[in-house]
């Protein structure tokens, strides 16, 4: 009697679920879909989420703004590529399962770079809101955008910052061996010899390190005017400032736009004041940055991450295309991509013919444990 | 590089393994009384460092003073560790221990993704900050820095081993251990109830790796839910190194994994280091297979 009643209640249940699809299915519904693709699990899950959560409050934005004609509702697919090449390319053949149009992601350069080739294989747009590796947009994929700036950009952005401002003459570098991380540092150690400033030593560590005590006291022998970190994890720049600083290193400590996150203070704490990192520009004035912010902590009830209002404006900045050319054929639309501009919650957006959108680096001080605006390497001026 | 570097990265080395060997300790425990490689081990050492950052924040928001804060959070949370141990052992390990090493291995794999994935669901993807009041300060010795918890993670490691050593070999639990890791069967016929011991080894292992977790959180100011890993497998080749199943291997082994480490990154690059580390480990294999300290393991071995 017992098992029957269970199989009752579990046809019942069946019944239920399998009549909740077809009345989905009558209905018949447009649906734009959209695709993120970030690492929301592994050490770089904190701008991962950021990514997916910047897309998400775009899609809803633009919905409350009317939404996509001819569109009932715009749906975000995120995918996790945990900043793995293989498996972002994974993440990538999934979205193109669930026929997406257009994808924001994805973080890691490593990972967008073999992703994009399987996006570009189906022709759907992907607009990177996070990497700045120089490669990304010089493989001439027609459908490939970028929305924030280049490391060949940020590397004389900060070394003209490290000369000019600091007056630095001698510099120790340190990376954690990523595609980006690397490749910047590299930059940075060409335009600092082109530029007159001696790198002392260029040393590397592995991703995911907690102990830096080895590293730093090198860095300590070396005593460096200048201590140039360049790891891909905000997280781990804030425990290599803080090992740096119980060392007794007294150099001026310096990271760019992957160390530049709100994390990185919650963690160091008062051993991040007086360090400068370069991120892009953000006018936090204005009217768009704040309807984003608003929109951001109503619905996370957190500050927006290094690279939530760049995943906020690419996925705006394709929907507006989309909506602009009435239809999403990719060909139609990226002819409207580079047409607009516009201004986004991160900058003026404007995409070039080869899908990037222009760098404007500053440099960022820490003080009072907020990232404070210091120099501008547009105008060299500080604020 | 002088001798003020030598003496700096020496200190730095010593902290480091001082870590491992603790985590060690666990795996050789276990190894040593139910031949069963504990991959979960390194999620209890996570999930000490987590219940630590949890305990001290609560503690300290109560206006606690710190080190009181510390003192009460390292018992809790190796206490909370020890019972997640006897826990996870009853649950994975316990009903595996007449079937093959593989299915009880095949059991810890799974049982340490389950953890870190718990870890992950239910603390968040993001990094948790120790308050750093409790952790700065230091003084100098000409150049060479020392700080405080440099000094507190090796006295506390040193603590900790003096204490498992009276334990495992002057109570009647310790004596239980090492009879149990010697013939189970045979100690169960003159009436020690391994089953309870193999819980209780569990639980030690874990409370030690516990410690550790919160040493750690404290000494580099945070603490990550993958952060078992990538030490649960060097403390790992660490007890291997040391004769896997011997308590002082496991000290010697975390102490030459730790110095290679920060020697090789010191004066080679920083990329190399595990490099080294595990080729220290494969060489030492390749010449004594028992490991350094594996000999007379009937008397040492719990």
């Amino acid at each position: 009697m017992k098992r029957l009643l269970v199989l009752a209640v579990a046809l019942l249940a069946l019944g239920l679920l399998l009549a909740g699809c077809g009345g989905e299915e009558k209905k018949a519904e447009q649906v734009l879909k959209i695709g993120t693709m970030s690492p929301l699990t592994g050490p770089y899950a904190a701008d991962g989420n950021d990514i997916r959560q910047g897309a998400e409050i775009a899609v809803e934005v633009f919905t409350e703004a009317g939404g996509m004609p001819g569109f009932s509702k715009i749906e975000v697919f995120s995918e996790d590529t945990a900043c793995d090449p293989k498996q972002a390319v994974a993440a990538a053949n999934k979205l193109i399962n669930e026929k997406v149009t257009a994808v924001v992601g994805a973080y890691c350069s490593s990972s967008t770079i073999p992703a994009s080739e399987t996006l570009a294989e189906e022709n759907i747009i992907m607009l990177t809101p996070a990497s700045t590796n120089p490669k990304v947009t010089e493989r001439g994929l027609p459908y490939m955008f970028r929305t924030c700036g280049r490391d060949d950009h940020q590397a004389p952005a900060a070394v003209k910052f490290m000369k000019d401002v600091e007056g630095v003459k001698t510099i120790f570098i340190v990376d954690d061996k990523t595609t980006y991380s690397q490749g910047l540092a590299e930059g940075v150690a060409a335009a600092a010899a082109a530029a007159g400033i001696q790198v002392l030593e260029h040393d590397h560590v592995n991703q995911g390190d907690k102990d830096y005590s080895a590293v730093l006291t090198k860095v300590k022998a070396a005593n460096p005017d200048l201590f140039y970190i360049s790891l891909q994890n905000s997280a781990t720049g804030a425990l290599m400032v803080i090992q740096a600083k119980r060392m007794g290193i007294d150099a001026i400590l310096m990271g760019q736009d992957a160390v530049y996150h709100p994390k990185l203070m919650e963690i160091a704490k008062a051993d991040a004041e007086g360090m400068y990192c370069t991120f892009g520009a953000i006018d936090k004035d204005a009217p768009k940055f704040k309807e984003f912010l608003s929109k951001y902590q109503a619905k996370t009830g957190n500050e927006p991450g290094a690279y939530s209002a760049y995943a906020f404006d690419s996925a705006t900045a394709y929907l507006m295309a989309a909506k602009a050319a009435g239809t999403t054929d990719p060909a139609k639309v990226r002819e409207e991509m580079l047409k607009l501009d516009f201004t986004g919650a991160s900058k003026q957006i404007k995409y070039e013919e080869n899908g990037d959108s222009g760098s404007n680096y500053t440099v960022y001080k820490v003080q009072d444990g907020k990232f404070v605006p210091y120099w501008n390497s547009l105008t060299g001026e500080k604020y | 590089m002088d001798f003020d570097f030598f003496f700096q990265q020496l200190i730095n080395g010593i902290t480091l393994g001082g870590v491992y060997a603790l985590i060690a300790l666990g795996y050789t425990m276990v190894y040593g009384i139910i031949q069963l490689i504990n991959f979960a081990h390194g999620e209890f050492f996570a999930a000490g460092g987590y219940m630590g950052v949890i305990l001290i924040s609560y503690l300290a928001s109560q206006g606690l003073h710190p080190y009181a804060c510390l003192a009460i959070s390292l018992v809790l949370s190796m206490a909370y560790c020890a019972l997640l141990a006897m826990a996870v052992e009853q649950l994975a390990y316990k009903p595996l221990r007449q079937a093959s090493r593989l299915a009880a291995l095949l059991s810890a794999l799974g049982m340490s993704i389950f953890l870190q994935n718990g870890l992950m669901l239910t603390q968040g993807v993001y990094d948790r900050a120790y308050p750093t009041e409790i952790t700065s300060g230091g003084f100098e010795i000409g150049a060479v820095s020392v700080s405080y918890m440099q000094i507190f993670i090796v006295a506390l490691t040193a603590a900790l081993l003096v204490g498992l050593n009276i334990l495992v070999f002057r109570t009647r639990i310790g004596r239980a251990m090492r009879a149990t890791a010697q013939d189970k069967v045979m100690s169960a016929l003159v009436g020690i109830n391994s089953n309870r011991i193999i819980a209780i080894t569990f639980a030690v292992g874990a409370g030690l790796a516990a410690a550790a977790g919160i040493m750690v959180g404290l000494y580099y100011g945070s603490v990550n839910y993958t952060m078992g890993f990538v030490p649960g497998i060097k403390a790992f080749a660490a007890a291997v190194l040391g004769g896997i199943g011997n308590i002082t291997g496991a000290l010697v082994g975390g102490l030459i994994i730790g110095m290679v480490e920060i020697f090789a990154a010191g004066y080679i690059s920083g990329e190399y280091k595990d490099v080294f580390a595990f080729i220290i480990l494969i060489g030492v294999l390749y010449f004594k297979p028992t490991g350094i300290m594996g000999e007379n393991v009937d008397d040492t071995r719990v």
